[in-house]
């Protein structure tokens, strides 16, 4: 075969991925355009235009209207402890329900299986009467603990579903050296499952970043406002929207979450080439 | 050695953390909305006992078969684009840009991370046709066809709906079954390959029935999202015009939160759930048999 | 073996389960202890989208009310629009109201509120005070009207609505104020015809195209056109409510909206109106605010306000106003302490000079001289109000919620013509009936 036919045959291949590149980068580029104009220009001229005056004082005004110095801080408070407590919680009865062999593990595997379809919207009230009860509506926790509960359906499910193809062997021969069961979780099971706790954790992160729907209920007071409500403080009361500044908060909070993400895509490549080389 | 496996005290203790947040927080919770069903009223109110009477509304209520009629169409169209389209850019990371691939899929799942605000703003700003042309009337324009009120009625809003929310998700069902094809040891396609099967043939006898598990806990995973669907329908249209573009959980939402029938509304849940479930058993049902077979 | 120790670990299983379950239920059933004892701080928990008033309140809190201010400090909370009523109801049924709060975006559900007894009682409370004359007359009867027919609720802003026009246009094409109907179809045919789109409405937020529906009722059949739906005493069904519907999908039907309404948002509105690109917008009077704004492309001295147009032979009267009281804010009884009583009667007293210096118009009787400095057409709108006798109100004021969402979401239809007049006044009153 000969490198130009070769060459020829990458030619959809290499179209297509333009394509995907272009539809996906775009929004990027339109937002940090329409993050500098006025509202007047962003309302007058074509959205993807470029500013008539770069309005940079959008991010001063961005940056307070949506309290993103409180916010961002409410955001990570929330969601690192509920992702790290999903995780554990949720790997360790994947572990429970397809590794170790007991009575019932199936039924218990539907009923979390079953949380999956439960929508956020039918637990709300309930929630809200209790956590106001018990006195803990001022703070941070009902939400962390309403995350990791629902969190963990999906994760417990992902989870069992990797532990599956793993061979049952490896675990009751670690028992021979007289570890416990629990002790080949933490040793054996969490390192094997790097790579599924890695791709779990990044789609509860955004989950959990991007949700709305619990963070107003339990997080409308101003001092716990996450990244999420505070974005709604653009929006007038007659339904009008001061848009240069939301996107420029929308561009920074974005901005900030994409360096994570791309420090973490360098750990999940190597998770993933680790995982590769698996005998 | 069953015993081994079955070492009890491991079972509590890992188990437990998990059951104990979980029924406390969802399944609690959850019993107690059901409870509901059978009241009428809300929180400030007062519940009185109703009876069957909701679920007699409930049948004679067409909002809710409108609204049950839009989450199918969405469901099932969003779920099968996304598992698709995903698989097939999966198998563009694994087999066309193989190593090179981390650029794209890092922009290709970036929609992902755009708050759910943001992105609405973005497709009405697209699809605008008031009071100027957005881009995709402008295209429409040049090529000789007239500018469409994408938003502005019920049929095109679908259609702007379901390309929003396919292009924000792609990127995720992506990486999700290239993290599953990633499994699929290299020498068993290698050995394939030397058996003479390339393109179509190694896709339908090799990697497609191993990359069955990821492909069906996608598709659960697609399908209880796109049964549930609420904030992008919610930024993006708010259900209108009219109530063309209403799926089940934004009734709920109105029903429950902005008329305050928390009965009601929670009766409205309970189909949604039943929905739900009755849709993911088929699928694990089905998922179990092909991983046994 | 292991049979037996599954059991025994699913029974210890079931246990935690129920014992979580009862602890929940046991809470649940101790509600209500959350509230009655004294706030610890003036909380005001606003919805989120008002960026009036808490700016205000902090210039009372370093001035005029800063001893209250000293002894319960003002801390300000938000909740977005669309959830405050859900979360308002939620906290009333739980006793944990804070001492100041917004509600009743949707009348009929701050009706509930006051029904539930949790509001204080402002026409009792301000006269404790020595304050009672200091919320207008105006305002009070609007809110008298909304919420049921108590003083509930306090009018932290005071709008009146009509045609805000573009006075340029006018008298560059010789154009007359319009003071009935048929003058002002007139007029918007010969804007069309000059190339303007007639009105600039929003039919994405529905509600500018309803209110032109209720005006028109109001001006043909009374000012209890409304009232009238609202009590049963007449439907929307019937023949001279249609007609009203009819007269608003004809002017979408003669292209007045311009093209598109139906996805038309209000900033695109708004814009359309500042940019000299439609002569006439029915708005209320918060539009001042863009209006005086930087955006305003055609300048403020060259833009004012006719009320709605007669219909001729109607029973209405063209100096009825379509009024309203925004968002407002109330207080909890609960947590009506002697510190809170203190901070209202500082509010009632001041806040009116105050929000007039800050350019809003509000519902407390302010010092006329705090206008002196305001724009020329904020100075008339300010005189309107004080001049006005009486007031109407608007298309879904006194709707049940459900009928209220429908409407608005439903009025685009209305003027693109996917919906006859008949079936969006039948779909209307089909949720007024079965709320």
């Amino acid at each position: 075969m000969s490198t130009i036919t070769r060459g020829l045959r990458r030619i959809p291949a290499l179209l297509t991925i333009a394509f995907l590149i272009l539809i996906t980068a775009y929004p990027l580029f339109w937002m940090f355009i329409n993050s500098l104009k006025s509202n007047s220009d962003f309302l007058n001229n074509p959205s993807y235009a470029l500013p008539e005056v770069w309005t940079w004082e959008n991010y001063v005004t961005g940056w307070e209207t949506a309290n993103l110095s409180t916010t961002i801080v409410n955001s990570i408070i929330v969601t690192f402890p509920a992702l790290i407590l999903l995780v554990l919680f949720g790997t360790a009865a994947g572990y429970a329900l397809e590794v170790l062999v007991f009575k019932g593990r199936g039924t218990i595997l539907l009923l979390f299986l079953a949380g999956i379809m439960i929508p956020g919207q039918m637990i709300v009230l309930p929630l809200f009467t209790a956590s106001f009860n018990i006195g803990i509506t001022g703070s941070l926790l009902p939400l962390i603990l309403i995350y990791t509960a629902t969190g963990l359906p999906l994760t417990v499910f992902m989870m069992a579903t990797y532990f599956r193809a793993i061979p049952r062997e490896i675990f009751e021969a670690s028992t021979i050296d007289g570890a416990s069961m629990t002790r080949a979780f933490f040793s054996i099971g969490m390192p094997m499952m790097r790579n599924a706790i890695l791709t779990v954790a990044i789609v509860q992160f955004f989950q959990i970043w991007n949700d709305l729907l619990f963070a107003l209920i339990f997080a409308g007071q101003r001092k716990l406002n996450t990244i999420q409500v505070g974005l709604l403080n653009f929006s007038g009361e007659y339904g009008s929207i001061n848009y240069g500044p939301l996107f420029a908060a929308i561009c920074i909070t974005v901005g900030g979450i994409l360096v994570l993400y791309l420090v973490l895509n360098q750990q999940i490549i190597k998770g993933l080439a680790a995982g590769a080389v698996k005998g | 050695m069953k015993s081994v496996l079955g070492d009890r005290k491991a079972i509590v203790l890992l188990l437990t953390p998990a059951l104990l947040v979980y029924t406390l927080i969802m399944l609690v919770p959850v019993l107690w909305s059901l409870g509901l069903t059978f009241f009428e009223g809300s929180p400030l109110g007062g519940f009185e006992f109703a009876g069957f009477d909701n679920f007699i509304r409930l049948f004679s209520d067409s909002a809710v078969w409108e609204a049950l009629w839009f989450t199918i169409r969405y469901a099932i169209l969003v779920t099968l684009f996304q598992v698709v389209l995903g698989y097939g850019l999966a198998l563009l990371y694994n087999f066309v840009l193989r190593k090179s691939s981390v650029l794209v899929r890092t922009l290709v799942f970036f929609p992902v991370v755009l708050p759910t605000v943001a992105v609405s703003l973005l497709y009405q700003k697209i699809f605008q046709s008031a009071p100027t042309d957005g881009l995709v009337n402008e295209l429409l324009v040049n090529v000789g066809l007239g500018s469409v009120d994408w938003l502005g009625a019920g049929t095109t809003a679908f259609v702007v709906i379901v390309i929003m929310d396919v292009w924000r998700s792609i990127g995720f069902y992506g990486i999700l079954i290239f993290s599953g094809l990633l499994d699929i040891p290299d020498e068993i396609i290698e050995s394939s390959r030397l058996d003479g099967a390339s393109g179509f043939r190694l896709f339908r006898h090799i990697v497609l029935p191993m990359s069955l598990p990821i492909v069906f806990a996608s598709f659960i995973f697609s399908i209880n999202g796109t049964i549930k669907v609420f904030d992008s329908v919610f930024a993006l249209t708010g259900g209108g015009p009219g109530d063309s573009t209403t799926p089940l959980t934004l009734y709920m939402y109105r029903t429950a939160f902005q008329y305050s029938d928390y009965g009601y509304g929670s009766t409205i849940a309970l189909l949604l759930t039943m929905i739900c479930l009755v849709v993911t058993l088929f699928i694990f049902r089905s998922s179990r048999r092909d991983i046994t077979s | 073996m292991s049979t037996a120790t599954s059991r025994r670990s699913r029974k210890a299983l079931i246990g935690v389960a129920l014992v979580g379950a009862s602890a929940l239920a046991l809470v649940g059933c101790s509600g209500g202890s959350g509230g009655g004892s004294a706030p610890s701080s003036f909380e005001f928990l606003k919805n989120s989208e008002n960026t009036t008033t808490e700016p205000v309140l902090n210039v009372l809190a370093d001035g005029e009310c800063k001893a209250e201010n000293e002894k319960l400090p003002l801390e300000i909370s938000s909740q977005p629009q669309a959830d405050l009523d859900s979360q308002v109801q939620l906290l009333a049924s739980q006793g944990g109201l804070p001492p100041m709060f917004s509600a009743g975006g949707n009348p009929a559900e701050g009706a509930k509120l006051a029904d539930a007894d949790v509001l204080v009682d402002f026409d009792k409370a301000l006269t404790d005070l020595g304050v009672r004359d200091k919320i207008a007359p105006g305002a009070v009867s609007t809110i008298e009207k909304l919420y049921g027919g108590g003083f509930d609720f306090l009018p932290f802003q005071y709008n009146i609505e009509g045609i805000w026009y573009n006075t340029k246009i006018f008298s560059d094409n010789g154009w007359e104020v319009p003071t009935t109907w048929d003058e002002l179809l007139d007029v918007a045919a010969k804007a069309k015809a000059a190339g303007y789109t007639p009105f600039s409405a929003s039919g994405e937020q529905g509600w500018p195209i309803t209110r032109l529906i209720s005006t028109y009722l109001f001006r043909e059949l009374g000012p209890d056109a409304m009232q009238k739906i609202a009590d049963g005493d007449a439907k929307l069904t019937d023949p001279e409510y249609v007609k009203a519907a009819a007269a608003i999908a004809d002017l979408g039907a003669k292209g007045y909206f311009g093209d598109n309404v139906a996805s038309l948002d209000i900033d695109g509105s708004y814009n359309l109106f500042l940019t000299g690109k439609s002569p006439m917008i029915y708005m209320g009077s918060w539009i001042l605010g863009n209006i005086n704004g930087a955006d305003n492309q055609v300048g403020a001295e060259n833009m004012s306000f006719f009320p709605f147009p007669a219909v001729e032979g109607g029973a209405g009267s063209i100096d009825q106003y379509p009024a309203n009281v925004g968002l407002p804010a109330t207080f909890s009884k609960a947590a009506y302490s002697d510190d809170v009583a203190s901070w209202l009667g500082c509010i009632a007293t001041n806040y009116g000079t105050e929000a007039l210096k800050q350019g809003q118009i509000t519902g407390f009787v302010a010092d006329p001289s705090a206008s002196a400095d305001l724009p020329e057409i904020s100075q008339k709108v300010q005189e309107t109000i004080a001049d006005s006798t009486d007031s109407v109100l608007w298309f879904e004021a006194l709707f049940p919620a459900k009928a209220s969402q429908i409407s608005s979401t439903s009025a685009a239809l209305l003027v693109t013509g996917q919906m006859s007049p008949e079936e969006f006044m039948s779909t209307v009153q089909d949720a007024i009936d079965n709320p």
